[in-house]
């Protein structure tokens, strides 16, 4: 033991000192504003005294018994570790990515996910109009009353075409008829089918089929009273993008159910994250779409009440979505 | 007869009761952060939410200066503008300023990617999006649940109990939305340097033996160190300071077999020159793979 040189671990930070210091001050720097903060030279110097101060650490935990040291050491390399991972983006960026391809190519991964959930829905509306057709009092029990309001069985010809054909209203109305309605049942229902996929499927499966039967008794009591095709216009304006919400929200729930059931050979877990990035764009794409439909139910659905042109609108608008999905990103791979 | 716990074990217990989590990042060194509390991730919230309803409640009073009236809309026109005005607050925010919202700037948390490769997009989109289904949509149906029945109600309450418990069932205190985005909450690390106490040790006139080095470990002496750093900001405090100090010294000449007189104004000069020659010591052994944890000898286990 010689008292004339100073012990290991004094030598050890004597020598880096300065370094860690000059760390602090740019991750200080960092911390208040951002890494735009530095320049060029200032970035590479804190990767590097980043990298620095790890090695510091590394050997510290091993040589130093000097607590403050470590401790010292420890929050400086967690700071420089956060300043130095910081996510590097831009609104514009990933905005871009989310329209230019990663959500289409979300979309185009879950195709037998979607094809499930309108499956699901198709069976539903196949089911009620079946039982519809052998006894209208089913429709009370598919359709709830709010929903029905004053369109029922029981109800004149007149007052189901009136329905179809509504163009009351101001701005304001139509405002209103666009908040009720992103707050409306459809929504909700593309939620719970979406957060509920996780517990195997089952829930969103159950909701999507409900939301058929909905839909199919509400086809059959129109085509009762011959009016089908102007239902089908009346639906196709909104409800081509609003059921592909539906069901692009029923997918992610899949996808997520799915990845619970079958997760190959991961743990549950990861199988789960693994999936949640696909259902988590699907979830944006379907919210994005529910808006669209929003607009449509509350402004051209009221604006347009010829039923050719509002077929037109409501499948142009889809073939719009199809091509979304189908065409962008796909130069990339 | 079952033995007593040593002072070093009881320290070791209570250092590990607070949470801590390691990330290894792509240099290979694990770096330890410490888990956030739960009071501050609910005050943090509850700020936020305060601010998004401040936004909100805003645009619903600019909104209502113009001409046509906006009344029979209000409640929807409310629900509609918090999800627009929140699920794009915490995500941009999240993660433009690197994992913190205003809140979480203000209690002093961060979110972090769990697999040591900082926040991804994707991570900071979904955890927040559970948030939505985990906090809000039982949030607001809590606010309409005297309309709902019995049914719902009691749906309900599972569904809030269920969101409760996760995040005290894991050692990470995540919630939902962590666990799905695989991200960590942790406390803002602060680091303050403070001077090697070897290095500005005083001209040392006291000498040991190898032998008389022997006695204590690692803990022992990072309690000597804690006892040394200790500043006194009162004239009484000093007072106390200096007789612990003789103590400490008068207790460690006894256990070491020290027979020179140390005057009791020297306490502070001994236990300084011990502790460097003692820390000399310990980091000597440490370094040929003798770790004395503490005065037992005893190997963390």
């Amino acid at each position: 033991m010689s008292d004339s040189q100073p012990i290991r671990s004094t030598r050890f930070r004597a020598e880096r000192e300065a370094d860690w210091l000059a760390l602090e001050t740019l991750v200080k720097r960092v911390e208040s504003g951002g890494t735009g903060q530095l320049d060029f030279q200032e970035s590479r110097s804190l990767a590097e005294l980043y990298r620095k101060a790890t090695t510091s650490l590394s050997v510290a935990r091993d040589i130093s018994l000097d607590k403050s040291l470590l401790i010292y050491l420890e929050s400086l390399v967690a700071r420089a570790f956060l300043a130095v991972y910081a996510p590097q983006e831009r609104l514009s960026g990933v905005i871009g990515r989310f329209f230019g391809g990663s959500a289409s190519a979300a979309v185009r991964r879950s195709g037998w996910a979607i094809l499930m959930a309108f499956a699901a829905l198709f069976l539903g509306s196949w089911v009620a109009a079946l039982l519809f057709n052998q006894d209208p009092a089913w429709y009370y029990t598919f359709v709830p009353a709010e929903l029905a309001g004053e369109r029922g069985p029981g109800a004149s010809t007149e007052t189901l075409r009136a329905v179809l054909f509504d163009t009351e209203g101001n701005l304001l109305a139509q405002l209103g008829a666009f908040a009720a309605f992103l707050f409306s049942h459809n929504t909700r229902v593309a939620l719970f089918s979406f957060a509920l996929g996780v517990f195997a499927c089952v829930p969103s499966l159950l909701l999507t089929i409900y939301n058929g039967l909905i839909l199919g008794a509400f086809w059959a009591l129109y085509a009762d009273r011959g009016l089908g095709t102007e239902l089908f216009g009346w639906l196709s304006i909104h409800g081509v993008t609003e059921l592909s919400a539906l069901a692009l929200a029923a997918a992610g729930g899949f996808r997520l159910g799915l990845a619970v059931l079958f997760p190959g050979g991961l743990t549950r877990k990861d199988s789960l994250r693994a999936a949640s990035k696909d259902a988590v764009k699907l979830a944006l794409v379907a919210a994005l779409m529910l808006f669209v439909a929003g607009l449509q139910e509350g402004f051209a659905r009221q604006l347009v009440t010829d039923t050719t042109l509002r077929i037109v609108i409501g499948w142009g608008i889809g073939l719009m979505w199809l091509a979304w999905f189908m065409l962008a990103g796909r130069r990339a791979r | 007869m079952a033995r007593r716990q040593t002072p070093a074990e009881l320290a070791r217990k209570l250092e590990n009761s607070r949470r801590w989590f390691e990330l290894v990042p792509p240099e290979g060194v694990p770096i330890r952060f410490e888990v956030a509390g739960l009071a501050a991730r609910f005050g943090a919230q509850l700020l936020d939410i305060l601010i998004t309803v401040v936004v909100m409640i805003s645009i619903i009073l600019l909104l209502a200066v113009l001409p046509f009236s906006i009344e029979p809309l209000v409640s929807s026109l409310a629900a509609i503008l918090m999800l627009m005005i929140r699920a794009p607050y915490y995500i941009l925010t999240e993660l433009f300023w690197n994992g913190q919202t205003v809140g979480k700037r203000a209690t002093g948390l961060r979110v972090l990617g769990a697999d040591g490769r900082g926040l991804t997009t994707h991570a900071v989109v979904a955890r927040n999006l559970m948030k939505e289904v985990e906090i809000f949509m039982p949030g607001t149906m809590l606010l309409v649940s005297g309309s709902v029945g019995t049914f719902w109600n009691l749906v309900l309450l599972l569904w809030i109990v269920i969101v409760l418990v996760i995040p005290l069932t894991n050692a990470k205190r995540q919630r939902l939305g962590d666990l799905i985005a695989n991200t960590y909450v942790t406390a803002r690390p602060k680091s303050v340097l403070l001077p090697d106490l070897s290095g500005s040790a005083p001209k040392l006139d006291f000498d040991f033996t190898p032998a008389q080095m022997e006695h204590y470990g690692r803990f022992e002496l990072q309690t000597l160190e804690s006892l040394l750093r200790t500043r006194s900001e009162t004239r009484s405090s000093n007072v106390r300071r200096v007789e612990s100090l003789v103590q400490v010294a008068a207790q460690i000449r006894r256990k070491i077999g020290y027979e020179e007189p140390v005057p009791d104004s020297r306490a502070r000069e001994f236990l300084h020159a011990f502790y460097t020659a003692q820390r000399a010591f310990l980091e000597q052994k440490r370094m040929f793979g003798d770790v004395r944890d503490d005065k037992h000898h005893r190997d963390d286990d």
